[in-house]
C-alpha cells in the first residue's frame, strides 16, 4: 500500500524534492530504500539518500536543478536490471527513477518509428505494435522488464543484433535532462547524418553520466515474411564453435546465433522454462534466420549441412510458434535460470573475435580450474560476445573476491584475443578498472574530458565508467566491505 | 497494510546470538532468498509493482527486504510490515521467476514474523479473531452466520438497506460488496450430512473425497451442489468427511501459522483414507498443497504426513480433466471469457483444463481475455485489508474483460465476488459464474430435453 501516513522528516532536501514530486512520489525511509541499494549486480550496495518519481520531463528538470544547485550526487534509474551496477547510488545518490514515466507517446507506422517515455518497458513496444506487423529489434534477454531509457544508456544488445545491430542503430531522437537541469533535445527526426557532433552516438552508451534521457524516439521495423529457428547438440564444444565460424563465414546473417554450454544447459533444465536438452552434450547452438520467404529454406539446409560436417550429435528445426518460443524462454532465462544451481552468479561480458571462440572458451575453462569456481557460458556467438557466468556463493567467506578475479582473468582472456571488455552489460562499477585493459591513460582522459562537458560538477553518477586514479583505493575497500 | 500505530504493540524481543533480527519461531527460509539473483525479471509480473512503480511493493524488493532483516540490516517492524502484508499472494512471480524463487512462501513465513512480534490489538484483533478463530473454523457457526445473512435477504432489510441509501453511508468498498451478495442457500455438508458418501450416478468408475470449503459451502452452496452432480454424474463416488474444516489459507496469509496448522492437521486427519482429494476452490486447493511448508520448522513429524496429503490434492477441472467426462449435448449458446485465477494458473499450473472443458459444451465461444492470469485483487480478504490497492488491481482487471461476452467464467470462489464487484462498481453487466456450474448447466438442460422428447 502505499505509505498514507504524510511526510514526516526534518530534512530540508527531502522536504524540497517532496514538494517538486509530490508527497507520495517519494521515498526515504531506511525500509523503502534497502530495495534500491542495488542493481542486477549485487556485489555492490550502498543506500541512497531517498528516490524520487518524476511523471514528466519538467519534473525531472526540475529535481537534477535543485540537486545540482545544491551539491546532492544524483543518478537515474530504470527497471533496475543493469549488471554492472550503473544504478547503485554509490554517493548515498538521490535515484530518479523512471518508471512512472513509462507511456508510449505516439506510433508512426508510416514513417517507421514510435516515440516512448523512457520508463516504457522494452518488450511492451513489440507487444503493443506486433497487431499491425511491426516490432522494435533490440531485445536484451531481459526484455520482459528493463525499460527503454536503461537500454539507451547501456546500448543494450540482444540475441537478434547479430543481423539488425544494437540499441543505437535504433535510436533516432531523445529528449535529455543535463546534468545541471536543463532540456534539450537531439537527434532531428531521423534526419540521417545530422550536420555537427553526433551526440545521439555520445549519449547512447554513456551509462547515465551525461544526462538523464526524458523521452526516446526508436525505429520500428516491419516483421520478417518469415523465421526459421534450428537448434543443434555437440558433443564437443570445439565443434559447437567452428559450426559458429564456418555459418558465419559461409554468407550467411542470421538474425541470431546463440550458444550455450553443459552447465548453462544444467541450470536452465532445473529452471522455470526446460526445454529437455540432453544433460550430457558438451554444447548447443540455438540459431535463427529470417527475411523474405524465398531463399530461407536454402540458408536452413546449408546450416544443417554446417552443423554436420562439425559433428553434431542431432540437430531439429522448431516445428511451429510454439516450440520456437519455447525454446527462446529456455535461452533468455538463462541468466536467472542459474539461481537453481548456485547461490550467487556474476555475469561477465566480453567480446572476441568469432574466430577465437575455442582458444578463449578454453582458456574460460582454465580459469574456472584455477579458482575452483565453475562457470557456465550463455553468450551471442554470432558476434563473439561471451558472457561467463562464475557461479559463487557469497555466504562462504572469500568466495565474492574468488569470483571477482576469476571474472577479471576472463576479461583479460578476452582482451588479450584481441577483443574488448564489454558488449552490451556496460562497464558501471564492476569493469571501471578493467577498462585499462583496452585504454591507454591518454585514451580515458579523452573521455572524461568529454564527461566533464556535460557533467561539470560530477554530481550525475559518479564513480563510474571510468577508472580514477583516485579511486583505486576506494574499489579496494568496497571489496573487502563486499566480503 | 494500512494500520494505525496505536493498533499495534511492539512485545519486547527475545535474545539470540545471530544477526537476524527475526526472534520468533517458524522462520523464513534462507533457502528460498538464497535462490534469488536479483535478475528483477519478475518485476512486470507483479500487480503492486504495476501499482507503485515501488521496488519494496515488487517480488524482488520483497525478497531483498526479508533478506534484510535476516542479516541485521531491518527489524521487523511497521515499515516492514507495509510491502509485506500489501502482496497479493497472488504467485505471478513465482511463475515469471527463472530461478523458482518461492516468493509467496517467504512472504507468509515473514507474516508469521510479524504477527507474533506485533500481535494485533483494538477492534482490528477483535474482527480478526472473530472471523479466523471464531467463524470459519466451525462450518455450524458459519451456517449460522450464513442464516442470518439469508434472513437478512428474505426479511426485506436488504431491500430497504439498499432503498434508503444507507448503502451511501458505508465505506465504498463495503457497499460495492452488499450489492453482490449472493443468496444463500443450502450448503452442501448439510445436504447430504446423513450420507457418508453420495453415490455415483450409474456404474462407479473412481472414488473421490471433496473438500466443501468453510465460506465456500454456505456462500456458495451452489457450486458445491454443481461440483457434486458432475462428479457423481461422471462416476465418481463422492465422500464428503465430516471432520474436514476451513483449509487455512486466510489464517496463513494473516501470518497465524499456528492456527494454520490447526487446521492443516484436521484436514490431513480428515482425509487420511482418501486417495484423491478434489476441491472447487482454487484458494483452497492451492492451499491444501502447501500443507507441507508449514511443518517445515515445527511439529516436524507432520512433515511427511502432510506431504502424502499435498500429492492427493486436485482442482476439480483437472480431476475432470485427466479421469475423463462425459461431453455435455445441450447447447448453451453463450459468448464468455476466461479468468484464471491466481492460485489456479500460478498456484496450480492449471490453465488449459477449465478452458478444455468449457469449449466442450456445445454453443459455448470463448474470447480471449487479454492478460487473463493477472490478480483480480480479490486475494483472500485483501480486498478488505487493501481497498485502495485491491481497487486498482481490479480496475486494470475490468480493462481487460472483452466488451462483448456475456459471461466471464472462473475456478475461484474469491475472485468471482471480486469480479462481480468489479461488473457492479464498472457499470458492467456480464455474469459471474464458475466453471463447473456452467457444466453443471450443461448437463442439466440436456436432462430437462431428453425428459421432454
Ligand atoms: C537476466 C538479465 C538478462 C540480461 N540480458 C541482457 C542482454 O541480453 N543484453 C543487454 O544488453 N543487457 C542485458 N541485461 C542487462 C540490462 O537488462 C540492460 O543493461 C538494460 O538496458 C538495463 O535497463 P534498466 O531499465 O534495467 O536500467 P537500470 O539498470 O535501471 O540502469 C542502467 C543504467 O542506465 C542508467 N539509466 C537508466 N535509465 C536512464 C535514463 N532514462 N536516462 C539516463 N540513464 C539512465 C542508470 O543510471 C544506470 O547507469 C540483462 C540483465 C538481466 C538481469
Ligand atoms: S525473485 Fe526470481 S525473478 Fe525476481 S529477482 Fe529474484 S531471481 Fe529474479
Ligand atoms: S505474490 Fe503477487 S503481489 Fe506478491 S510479490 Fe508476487 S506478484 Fe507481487
Amino acid at each position: 500500500m502505499l505509505r498514507k501516513k504524510g511526510l514526516k522528516t526534518h530534512d530540508k532536501h527531502i522536504k524540497k524534492l517532496a514538494a517538486i514530486v509530490g508527497p507520495k512520489e517519494i521515498l526515504f525511509h531506511k525500509e523503502e530504500l534497502i530495495s534500491y541499494e542495488s542493481d542486477g549486480f549485487t556485489i555492490h550496495s550502498h543506500m541512497p539518500k531517498a528516490v524520487v518519481f518524476p511523471t514528466n520531463t519538467e519534473e525531472v528538470a526540475e529535481v537534477v536543478k535543485y540537486c545540482s544547485d545544491n551539491d546532492l550526487p544524483f543518478l537515474a534509474r530504470g527497471a533496475g536490471t543493469g549488471l554492472s551496477g550503473g544504478a547503485i547510488p554509490l554517493n548515498g545518490e538521490v535515484i530518479i527513477s523512471l518508471v512512472k514515466m513509462k507511456r508510449l507517446l505516439s506510433v508512426d507506422l508510416e514513417n517507421r518509428r514510435a516515440v516512448v517515455e523512457p520508463g516504457y518497458v522494452n518488450l511492451k513496444l513489440t507487444n503493443s505494435i506486433s497487431d499491425k506487423g511491426y516490432y522494435y529489434a533490440p531485445d536484451p534477454s531481459s526484455q520482459y522488464c528493463c525499460t527503454i531509457g536503461g537500454n539507451v544508456a547501456e546500448n543494450a544488445g540482444g540475441a537478434h543484433c547479430l543481423k539488425y545491430g544494437v540499441t543505437t542503430n535504433h535510436i533516432l531522437g531523445l529528449e535529455v535532462v543535463t546534468p545541471t537541469g536543463k532540456i534539450m533535445e537531439i537527434g532531428h527526426d531521423g534526419i540521417p547524418d545530422a550536420p555537427g557532433y553526433d551526440l545521439l552516438g555520445i549519449l547512447t552508451g554513456s551509462e547515465g553520466t551525461l544526462g538523464i534521457v526524458t523521452k526516446i524516439t526508436v525505429r520500428i521495423l516491419k516483421n520478417p515474411e518469415e523465421k526459421q529457428t534450428v537448434l543443434a547438440y555437440f558433443d564437443d564444444v570445439a565443434d559447437g564453435s567452428q559450426a559458429v565460424s564456418d555459418i558465419v563465414s559461409a554468407g550467411i546473417v542470421p538474425a541470431a546465433l546463440e550458444m550455450m554450454d553443459k552447465i548453462a544447459i544444467e541450470g536452465v533444465e532445473s529452471a522455470a522454462f526446460p526445454v529437455g536438452h540432453p544433460k550430457d552434450i558438451e554444447a548447443l547452438l540455438l540459431i535463427e534466420v529470417d527475411g523474405i520467404s524465398a531463399g530461407i529454406n536454402e540458408q536452413i539446409n546449408e546450416i544443417l549441412d554446417v552443423c554436420k560436417k562439425r559433428n553434431v550429435r542431432s540437430v531439429k528445426v522448431a516445428q511451429d510458434d510454439e516450440e520456437r518460443a519455447k525454446w527462446w524462454a529456455n535461452r533468455k532465462t538463462g541468466f536467472g535460470a542459474m539461481g537453481t544451481i548456485s547461490p550467487d552468479y556474476l555475469v561477465q561480458d566480453g567480446v572476441i573475435p568469432r574466430s577465437t571462440l575455442p582458444e578463449v572458451l578454453k582458456r574460460i575453462g582454465e580459469i574456472s580450474k584455477e579458482s575452483g569456481l565453475r562457470i557456465a557460458n550463455i553468450f551471442h556467438a554470432g558476434d563473439g560476445n561471451l558472457h561467463p557466468l562464475i557461479l559463487f556463493d557469497s555466504r562462504i567467506p572469500g568466495q565474492t573476491d574468488k569470483a571477482l578475479e576469476a571474472g577479471s582473468a576472463c576479461l583479460q582472456a578476452c582482451a588479450d584475443a584481441g577483443g574488448s571488455i564489454t558488449g552490451e552489460h556496460g562497464v558501471g562499477i564492476e569493469k571501471r578498472e578493467e577498462m585499462r585493459f583496452v585504454f591507454s591513460d591518454k585514451e580515458i582522459e579523452a573521455q572524461t574530458d568529454i564527461r566533464e562537458v556535460f557533467n561539470p560538477h560530477y554530481l550525475l553518477n559518479a564513480g563510474k565508467l571510468f577508472p580514477s586514479p583516485g579511486r583505486c583505493a576506494e574499489v579496494k575497500k568496497e571489496l573487502k566491505a563486499a566480503e | 497494510m494500512s494500520m494505525k500505530e496505536k493498533d499495534v504493540v511492539q512485545e519486547p524481543p527475545c535474545t539470540s546470538e545471530s544477526l537476524s533480527n527475526y526472534l520468533w519461531k517458524d522462520k523464513p527460509d534462507e533457502d528460498k532468498w538464497a535462490d534469488c539473483v536479483h535478475c528483477g525479471m519478475c518485476l512486470e509480473a507483479c500487480p503492486t509493482y504495476e501499482l507503485t512503480g515501488q521496488e519494496q511493493h515488487s517480488p524482488r524488493g520483497r525478497v531483498h527486504l526479508i533478506k534484510s532483516v535476516a542479516d541485521g540490516k531491518l527489524e521487523v517492524n511497521e515499515q516492514f510490515m507495509d510491502p509485506v502484508f500489501a502482496c497479493l499472494d497472488c504467485k505471478a512471480c513465482t511463475t515469471a521467476c527463472p530461478a523458482d524463487v518461492d516468493v509467496g512462501g517467504l512472504i507468509e513465513e515473514a507474516r508469521g514474523q510479524i504477527r507474533q512480534a506485533m500481535p494485533l490489538t483494538g477492534w482490528r484483533g477483535a474482527v480478526s479473531k472473530f472471523f479466523l478463530h471464531r467463524l470459519f473454523p466451525h462450518p455450524g457457526r458459519l451456517q449460522s452466520a450464513g442464516n442470518l445473512l439469508k434472513l437478512y435477504q428474505k426479511s426485506g432489510i436488504q431491500t430497504a438497506v439498499r432503498k434508503t441509501g444507507l448503502l451511501k453511508m458505508m465505506p465504498e468498498h463495503l457497499a460495492t460488496m452488499e450489492t453482490v451478495m449472493l443468496e444463500v442457500k443450502q450448503s452442501v455438508r448439510k445436504k447430504y450430512h446423513k450420507e457418508e458418501v453420495v453415490k455415483a450416478k450409474g456404474e462407479t468408475k473412481n472414488e473421490v473425497a471433496f473438500l466443501t470449503g468453510c465460506v465456500m459451502d454456505v456462500m456458495f452452496s451452489d457450486i458445491n451442489d454443481s461440483t457434486v452432480n458432475v462428479l457423481t454424474r461422471n462416476g465418481n463416488d463422492v465422500a464428503i468427511p465430516k471432520k474436514q474444516t476451513c483449509c487455512g489459507a486466510l489464517h496463513v496469509h494473516a501470518g497465524d501459522r499456528d492456527m494454520g496448522r490447526k487446521l492443516a492437521k484436521q484436514n490431513i486427519e480428515a482425509f487420511e483414507d482418501a486417495d484423491t482429494v478434489v476441491a472447487n476452490a482454487a484458494g483452497c486447493g492451492c492451499m491444501l498443497t502447501e500443507y507441507p511448508e508449514l511443518f517445515r520448522e515445527e511439529e516436524i513429524e507432520w512433515r511427511e504426513r502432510a506431504e502424502k496429503f499435498a500429492d492427493k490434492v486436485v482442482d476439480v477441472s483437472k480431476y475432470l480433466h485427466d479421469s475423463g467426462y462425459e461431453k455435455p449435448k445441450a447447447e448453451i449458446n453463450t459468448k464468455l471469457t476466461y479468468h484464471d485465477a491466481c492460485h489456479l494458473a500460478h498456484g496450480q499450473g492449471v490453465r488449459q483444463e477449465p478452458r478444455d472443458i468449457l469449449l466442450d459444451i456445445p454453443g459455448v465461444e470463448m474470447v480471449q481475455m487479454p492478460n487473463a492470469d493477472r490478480c483480480c485483487g480479490s486475494a483472500g480478504i485483501y480486498n478488505i485489508t487493501n481497498p485502495e490497492m485491491a481497487d486498482g488491481v481490479l480496475e486494470s482487471k475490468m480493462e481487460n474483460v472483452p466488451e462483448e461476452v456475456e459471461m466471464i467464467s472462473m475456478g475461484n470462489p474469491g475472485c468471482m465476488l471480486q469480479m462481480a464487484m468489479g461488473v457492479e462498481k464498472y457499470g458492467r453487466n456480464e455474469k459471474v459464474v464458475h466453471t463447473i456450474q456452467l457444466l453443471d448447466w450443461a448437463y442439466q438442460k440436456e436432462d430437462k430435453q431428453r425428459g421432454q422428447t
